[in-house]
């Protein structure tokens, strides 16, 4: 064979391979996007681990599944500290305070087509499949990981999820007594007595109603094959890469919040204009996981995100660090700013189990005191965080009952208070520290709480206090603390739902670790007040009771805190529609593009 | 030959083993139990993940199921962080991995081969001062550096100033679910061409300092004198005979490299967010995800066995006087 035969046979076979993987590449699922709306979105982080509401428990897990399922219930795009229904009719009743529960469920809601109905077709959503759909909660083949939730609520649900583990198989069709079937679409659920954080239960992403036969039919696979209600259907996912979702032709009448229903300023900000027209607005919306900031800011930058959350490193390119106004340059482009408070809970905990720091005699809390009153918190948010994160008093973030005024709590040891730290040390029985043993601190390791830990090393050391930060990846410090072994440990706490309960039951006896009692405190007078607030709704009297309870917490000097986070975001012009929030994912379907501006 | 790699296959079996042995025994030191349930988990959570983990067993059941599930190339496992099958994940890692590293092992290995055999011919005068310089310069700086400059003056500015700038800042969602996107010439040029002349600066310095030593020696060679007294050109004596004889070294290095092209480059997969083997692993690591870390330590071993003996057998058919044995 001569060399120019070989040669091109050579050729001839390397075109075949290009042409062929071409020709693969392109034909692997070929939409014409051109013809669509679609919205680019990203997300910072690794993205959800499944998209099975009942394994979930991430933000993330939580923004992918909002997109699928549904809830009973949602919290307003106009005001996402307020519920309305989504799945139904009217907000549920009840004629009993509070025990009883009436629901009623919108007609021709119907979940996605899907093969694993007959003929592919979504079937209406029905009483059955909210039941179905809060029992996998008490499955122990989910891991139980949002039991929580429920537990010790329904009537007869903690019995049944007992009764059900132990036995060979778990039967869904077994009745809970708490559970009770009107018809197709109406239904009641009797609580043990009332708890008043049900309702938000309810509009928590991993209560989202699936179908059965989607489950059965996945099996193992459910995770990443969702079959629900919502607005998107599930196109791909990549894990830790990037999530695409079409829109659900079939999805249920669901209109954009009325223009009277938006405040002012939301006004000024055009989020208006679409009221009363039905959603979603967009054909398609496609979700990136950044796991570095860098290529997510210049993406945004270069226009093709719709919006994006600004790191801490890029705050300054953003926004003037005096008056916090965008910058001129962001301004010309038609960029618009948005910031929410989040319901944060930064602190640095002790373990009232430790023989040094822990206990509840006069010298024990004093000394905790001590070291609280050492610590200035204003000096941490000024040098870390450019001053943005709110330095307040108490377990009860900013915004909900029992936050104190101004952010300060007379019980408070609210440091830096240098002479009253000395005063307390020797009350401890360690003057000018003198016999204190080094405090064990223990962190997740970043560059960051590096920093922060040296800065609070320094500031005990002003009262003699020797501080020794350690630092761990998350899960070994999150395993330090669970089997107690932390004397000191810091990381936060975002709330489930708008209501200081959920901060609360942070330092209820039963929780204790590895619980989210990770403290261990207990105190019985505060577990009996907590059980009380459970039962009771939004009044002065369950203030009062919240005030009560976070003055306990602070007066025995639990933690060193806290800190609440302010979240900055950039929004591109050509995305309309746009109010960014952290405390549900459902609003996604609310979004829309000008093409026009965005071309 | 095949006598000879059946007998260092066979030598290199505890090799394997216990390469895995020592990996599954320090996973074991910390608990990825906490890592999967958080910061809320209850005692029974906890109990009830242990028992589905497997970790309540015996380690060295532990160990011997995942040698067995090995024997039996079973990758069925699912990750514990993602639910998907270890072997999926494995299998659409690769791809992107390859469609990064396969171009920069090549291109880069070329160029530096090329730049040593110049050198090595210009030893002292200024082009290889040159080319030194330059070529520490490119190692010195951080790979990092070059992926955040790259991103930035690579594409993010051209694409303000020029419309249609081929060089994205990183994979979005369009590369979809096939893990053969990459393999499309414009994907490739999109996605791939900035990080794979990213990775061929950064890699250059190195290849090049390595060879230019290789070709020095050579050229100082006596049959290079008498090739040279017998009138080959500089050309004939650079690419032909003394090329020729320096690919003992140049296969080494170029074997060491390959596995490499599998298990791709952490730094530069995570920033461009593509989906390779690098960012699968750093993944997994950084969840404690023990069956996907388990599986690629497997592969990675055998990786770097069967290169290591590959390497060997290369050396006898470049090298008549090298005998297997």
């Amino acid at each position: 064979m001569s060399i120019w035969t070989r040669t091109r046979i050579s050729l001839t076979i390397a075109a075949a391979v290009v042409g062929a993987l071409t020709l693969q590449t392109q034909g692997a699922g070929v939409v014409d996007k051109d013809d669509l709306k679609v919205i680019q979105l990203p997300i910072l982080t690794d993205g959800p681990k499944s998209l099975d509401p009942v394994e979930g428990s991430t933000t993330y897990d939580n923004m992918a599944c909002a997109q699928f399922y549904e809830t009973l219930l949602t919290n307003k795009y106009t005001n996402p500290m307020e519920m309305e229904p989504l799945l139904l009719t009217e907000m549920p009743t009840s004629s009993d305070g509070g025990t009883t529960w009436h629901f009623k469920l919108k007609p021709d809601v119907y979940f996605h087509d899907n093969e694993c109905f007959p003929g592919g077709k979504g079937r209406a959503i029905t009483a059955d499949d909210v039941f179905y759909s809060l029992k996998r909660l008490a499955d122990a083949q989910h891991k139980l990981e949002n039991w929580w939730l429920l537990d010790g609520t329904i009537l007869g649900f903690n019995q049944y999820k007992d009764e059900q583990n132990a036995a060979d198989r778990f039967d869904y069709d077994a009745p809970v007594e708490g559970f009770r079937k009107i018809n197709d679409l109406e239904f009641e659920i009797v609580l043990e007595k009332p708890v008043y954080r049900f309702l938000y239960v309810l509009s928590m992403f991993q209560t989202s109603i699936v179908a059965r036969e989607a489950v059965e039919f996945y099996g193992d696979d459910f995770s990443r094959n969702p079959v629900g209600t919502g607005p998107f259907i599930l196109d791909t996912w990549v894990p830790k890469q990037s999530l695409t979702a079409n829109r659900n032709p079939n999805y249920h009448p669901v209109f954009y919040p009325e223009r009277s229903e938006w405040s002012k300023a939301d006004k000024r900000n055009r989020l208006h204009r679409a009221g009363g027209k039905q959603v979603p607005f967009v054909d398609r919306v496609e979700f990136t996981m950044f796991a570095e900031p860098q290529p997510m800011w210049l993406e945004f930058s270069k226009g093709k995100l719709g919006y994006t959350q600004v790191p801490e490193e890029y705050f300054t390119e953003a926004f003037d660090l005096a008056s916090r106004e965008l910058k001129e340059d962001w301004l010309r482009k038609g960029v618009r700013p948005h910031s929410n408070m989040l319901l944060d809970f930064t602190f640095r905990g002790f373990n009232m189990e430790d023989e040094l720091l822990g206990g509840y005699t006069p010298e024990k809390i004093a000394l905790r005191r001590a070291i609280s009153y050492a610590i200035d918190l204003e000096e941490i948010n000024k040098t870390f965080y450019n001053g943005r994160r709110i330095v307040y008093d108490g377990p009860i973030p900013p915004g909900l009952d029992g936050h104190p005024e101004n952010h300060r709590a007379e019980a408070a040891a609210r440091g830096p208070n240098l002479s009253k730290a000395q005063e307390l040390l020797a009350l401890a029985g360690y003057p000018n520290g003198e016999g204190l043993p080094p405090i064990r601190f223990v962190s997740s390791q970043t560059t960051l709480n590096n920093a922060v830990g040296e800065m609070v090393k320094r500031q005990l050391a002003e009262v003699n206090i020797k501080f020794e930060p350690v630092y761990f990846d998350f899960s070994t410090m999150i395993e330090n603390v669970n089997k107690k072994k932390a004397p000191m440990f810091g990381f936060a706490w975002a709330s489930d739902y708008p209501d200081a309960e959920n901060n609360l039951a942070l330092f209820y006896g039963p929780n204790e670790s590895p619980g989210s009692n990770h403290y261990n405190y207990k105190r019985p007078e505060y577990d009996a007040l907590y059980e009380k607030i459970l039962t009771m709704g939004p009044s002065d009297e369950r203030t009062a009771i919240y005030e009560q309870m976070r003055d306990m917490v602070l007066e025995d000097c639990v933690y060193v805190g806290g800190m609440a986070r302010e979240r900055f975001y950039l929004i591109n012009p050509w995305l309309r529609n746009c109010k960014p929030t952290e405390r549900y994912y459902g609003w996604f379907k609310f979004l829309d593009v000008d093409e026009e501006a965005r071309d | 030959m095949w006598t000879y790699i059946v007998r260092r296959t066979l030598y290199n079996i505890p090799v394997f083993l216990s390469i895995i042995f020592v990996v599954m025994l320090a996973l074991r030191v910390n608990d990825p139990v906490s890592a999967q349930l958080g910061k809320n988990a209850s005692q029974q959570q906890i109990e009830l993940l242990t028992e589905e983990m497997g970790l309540n067993q015996p380690f060295l059941e532990q160990y011997g199921r995942f040698i067995w599930k090995l024997v039996r190339l079973d990758f069925d496992e699912r990750s514990w962080d993602q639910g998907f099958p270890v072997g999926e994940m494995i299998l659409n890692a690769i791809p992107p991995s390859m469609a990064v590293t396969i171009p920069t092992l090549t291109i880069t290995a070329s160029i530096a081969i090329c730049v040593g055999l110049i050198s090595a011919f210009n030893r002292g005068r200024v082009i290889d001062k040159t080319l030194m310089f330059v070529a520490v310069i490119g190692m010195s700086i951080s790979v990092l550096v070059y992926i955040i400059i790259g991103q930035y003056w690579g594409a993010f500015l051209p694409s303000q100033k020029v419309d249609g700038w081929p060089f994205q800042i990183s994979v979005d969602a369009s590369a979809g679910e096939t893990p053969w996107f990459f393999f499309n010439p414009a994907n490739w040029v999109a996605f791939c061409m900035l990080p794979v002349m990213i990775n061929v600066t950064v890699a250059l310095g190195y290849d090049t300092r390595f060879y230019r030593a290789v070709m020095v020696e050579e050229s100082q060679r006596d049959y290079i004198r008498t090739a040279r007294a017998k009138g080959a050109s500089i050309k004939r004596v650079m690419f032909v005979h003394m090329l020729k004889n320096a690919m003992i070294p140049i296969i080494t290095r170029i074997m060491i490299s390959l596995p490499f092209i599998i298990t791709g480059s952490i730094l530069i997969e995570v920033y461009f967010s593509i989906p390779g083997m690098g960012r699968t692993l750093i993944n997994a690591i950084n969840a404690k995800d023990f069956p996907v870390i388990q599986a690629f330590t497997a592969l990675f071993s055998a990786l770097f066995i069967a290169s290591n003996i590959l390497t060997d057998v290369l050396y006898a058919l470049a090298d008549p006087r090298v005998r297997l044995s």
